[in-house]
């Protein structure tokens, strides 16, 4: 056991913006190629790889466990985690996952962190994926956990750990932006800004590929398949399209308030 | 059908400089936008045996595209792509005019799309094949990609990448040259070759030009000194690296390689220069993917640490660890991950017995962290721009001095040596970068003021002494241009420099193209006087 555990959620979004889409489900085609971290959650991944470094400074014992749902491919992408610092990850895939949306993939996840053999003092996610952009897992999850929870996280201090006990956290709010201090257990998403996910490293890779990422289906962790996937989801999608976008130009002429005039009128018009 | 010839005033100002930080006076200035109008504008010009520099995109750093008087004939406007062939082998061979901008090029063929407008049926059918065939690139890979292609021809560009793929040279299979009298020279590699060092020539307007070439050796590192010239050589080779002295490259061929599936970049830090160059000496035999081996010294990582703290447009350059002191970089090109992941293994074995650690790298096998990496290697020239662009508001006078040199493989430790001692003993202060797996290193110089410039430019001469002394080359892939005209002879002495001229005079009897590069203007001028003699 470790003297701190932490567990990053990590998702695989599309490497480019053209996303395709199912057209009977309605859901995102993800064929594994060309995927990539969600970049929120390289951000996440480096904020417990940072936090690890400090701890490791402060004579502590710490681990890092990297989470995420997705298909058998996304095992490559846990194997780089590990390759930039993380110490192990586990892998739900399994088709009773498939087309869930944010309250079934909370189940899974929740599911899965039980499943690990660890209690976890620090959860962490990214604010939302580039893909979905709901931001809604990292407080369901700790909504699913009964702790506390930050969101938009920029800044972690550590340094009062060892006297008192929490953590820092600068984060965006609706005046801008405050410091709380929480004490663990607690989940937290991240903004990009709390730092560039590091580039693993030769002894990285090589350990990376010595690690057996865990993949783990349903049944495994003993998820109810009612509340899986599709079946587990609320949420319908009625219809998924890519907006039409238009730009036009127009040259508004006359004295200053003759534009304003005009101006107000072409607002107005877009209401 | 053709482009006007402008008087050279102030809204012009910028075409009066290029990258090399130096400035220039001209009378007038031209865009053609075909071949046909370079070809009107230089036949206009000859009558008056007004001098013209050429222009491409001004990346240059050699201050090839800086005016000394006369014409500036810019060709950044002829940027059409003309049409697509395949060889016998296969190959994608591409034809474009000089203005295309290396950047657009690498988009269009990254997205299998290029402009096709006006091209014949040959062409599409090609075009055709090109879209189903796996991704094509283009190797040339200069730091500025906003060099366009006719410039980069012009100086025989290379680029990282130029330990595997070489310099520009061998990828031009075809060039359309406009002589100083409007005439022209259309020319395919493999269809006219030298007889020994004489080249006869038949133009467009059916005259037979015979030309003499030079009868010096070229040094066997990489280069860009000077005209091409070896025995019973390929034509098409002379007008490659020959800085606009020859003709206006006015249309080129070049051919296409078939993208590598798999690119990782690794760098590699070292807590001294001496086990840089060891572990470069090491790895060379060792890997069989390596495209790129660059290195960045202790000067160039100070610049970058400071940069990341004190400006917010270098805030995300990856934090440097305190030991690192010097830094390897290896571009891995490999037909797949699993020949990538053993290269990487065999890098860190090399690495860890040359005094290196392997948990001190960093591994770019992500878009993101390549893009990172890329970042961090283009933020070392552009901070030491940004350095002298501030210094040179107190003091106009200096300017960047960087040098392009290169070495044979046996002398890579003779010549860091060479640079770290006189460096040291002239108290200059210095950051060096570029291109160590070819033994090509660019030691730049950043002068505090005018004395620290004068001093500079005494180094770099007594550099181009020792450097033709270890067989190397005082330009290896910026061009000579102006600023190396006078390491030239340096390297291959008075009697290869008339020569040299005297080729020159046989295509531009005036002296009118390209003055001041390769050649003084005062060392042309006497050999005019002379009757080109």
């Amino acid at each position: 056991m470790s003297d701190f555990h932490m567990v990053v959620c990590v998702k695989a979004v599309p490497g480019s913006t053209e996303v395709k889409m199912d057209p009977k489900t309605n859901t995102i085609v993800r064929d594994g190629k060309q995927a990539v971290i969600n970049p929120f959650d390289a951000s996440a991944l480096e904020c417990a790889l940072a936090l690890k470094d400090d701890f490791i400074g402060f004579g502590m014992d710490v681990r890092v466990t990297v989470v995420s749902m997705g298909i058998p491919a996304t095992e490559s992408l846990l194997r780089d985690c590990i390759a930039r610092g993380a110490d192990d990850a586990l892998l739900l895939t399994d088709r009773a996952f498939a087309g869930a949306d944010t309250l079934a993939t909370t189940y899974a996840l929740k599911c899965g962190i039980e499943a690990l053999d660890e209690d976890f003092d620090l959860l962490i996610c990214g604010k939302m994926a580039v893909d979905g952009d709901t931001a809604q897992i990292g407080p369901e999850l700790a909504g699913a956990f009964e702790i506390p929870c930050v969101t938009d996280v920029s800044c972690v201090q550590s340094a009062g750990f060892t006297t008192c006990g929490s953590l820092a956290l600068v984060h965006g709010c609706d005046a801008g932006e405050e410091t709380v201090y929480l004490e663990m257990p607690c989940a937290m998403t991240t903004a990009k800004e709390i730092g560039q996910l590091r580039m693993p490293s030769i002894a990285g890779i090589r350990a990376a590929e010595e690690t057996d990422v865990r993949v783990v289906s349903a049944a495994d962790v003993n998820a109810d398949p009612a509340r899986c996937g599709l079946a587990g989801s609320p949420t319908q999608v009625v219809r998924s399209f890519v907006p039409d976008r238009d730009q036009t130009c127009k040259a508004v002429e006359g004295t200053a308030s003759e534009q304003a005039v005009e101006l107000a009128k072409i607002i107005e018009g877009m209401a | 059908m053709s482009a006007t010839i402008k008087p050279f005033t102030d809204e012009f100002e910028e075409y009066g400089r290029d990258e090399s930080r130096t400035s220039g006076e001209a009378s007038s200035i031209s865009f053609p936008s075909t071949e046909d109008e370079v070809r009107a504008i230089l036949k206009k010009l000859h009558a008056e045996r007004v001098p013209v520099t050429v222009q491409g995109a001004r990346t240059g750093l050699a201050a090839g595209a800086v005016p000394h008087g006369g014409h500036i004939l810019n060709t950044s406007r002829m940027n059409r792509y003309l049409g697509l062939r395949r060889d016998e082998q296969g190959q994608f061979l591409l034809r474009v005019e000089p203005g295309v901008v290396l950047s657009e090029l690498r988009k269009q063929l990254g997205k299998k799309v290029l402009p096709v407008a006006g091209w014949d049926q040959a062409s599409l059918k090609a075009y055709d094949e090109f879209q189903e065939a796996p991704e094509q690139f283009f190797p040339t890979d200069p730091t500025e990609a906003s060099a366009c292609l006719g410039g980069m021809a012009a100086c025989n560009a290379s680029g990282a990448r130029s330990y595997a793929y070489g310099p520009m040279r061998p990828y031009i299979t075809g060039l359309h040259v406009a002589l100083v009298d409007g005439d022209l020279l259309e020319l395919q590699r493999g269809e006219a070759f030298a007889q020994g060092r004489h080249l006869s020539l038949v133009t467009a307007a059916d005259r037979t030009l015979e030309l003499d070439l030079p009868g010096y050796t070229m040094p066997k590192t990489k280069n860009a000194s000077g005209y091409f010239v070896a025995d019973e050589m390929d034509a098409i080779d002379l007008f490659i690296g020959a800085c606009g002295t020859l003709g206006v490259i006015t249309e080129l061929e070049i051919a296409l390689q078939a993208a590598p599936a798999v690119v990782w970049g690794v760098s590699c830090f070292f807590d001294s220069e001496d086990k840089a160059v060891s572990f470069t000496d090491s790895v060379r035999p060792v890997l069989s993917h390596a495209a790129a081996i660059e290195y960045f010294d202790a000067g160039a990582l100070d610049i970058l640490r400071r940069q990341r703290e004190q400006s917010t447009a270098f805030a995300s350059l990856p934090a440097l660890d305190k030991e690192a002191k010097v830094c390897v970089y290896v571009e891995l090109d490999c037909d797949d991950e699993a020949q990538a992941t053993e290269e990487l293994y065999h890098l860190g074995w090399v690495l860890e017995f040359a005094g290196g650690r392997d948990d001190a790298t960093w591994v770019a096998r992500t878009e993101v962290d390549r893009e990172c990496q890329r970042f961090f290697r283009h933020a070392v020239p552009e901070s030491v721009n940004m350095l002298i662009d501030e210094r040179r508001r107190t003091d106009p006078t200096i300017t960047k001095l960087g040098s392009d040199m290169s070495v044979p493989n046996a002398r890579l430790a003779d010549v860091v040596a060479l640079y770290r001692r006189t460096l040291a003993e002239s108290g200059l202060e210095s950051a060096a970068w570029g291109h160590i797996g070819n033994n090509h290193l660019h030691v730049n110089i950043l002068p505090r003021d005018a004395q620290d410039y004068r001093r500079g430019g005494e180094l770099f001469a007594q550099w181009a002494s020792e450097v033709t002394a270890m067989g190397g080359a005082v330009s290896a892939e910026h061009g000579v241009g102006k600023i190396k005209a006078g390491f030239l002879e340096t390297m291959y002495g008075h009697e290869a420099m008339v020569e040299s001229a005297r080729l020159k005079f046989q295509l531009d009897p005036a002296g009118q193209l390209g003055r001041g590069n390769l050649f003084s203007e005062k060392f042309l001028d006497e050999l005019v006087q002379k009757g080109g003699a």
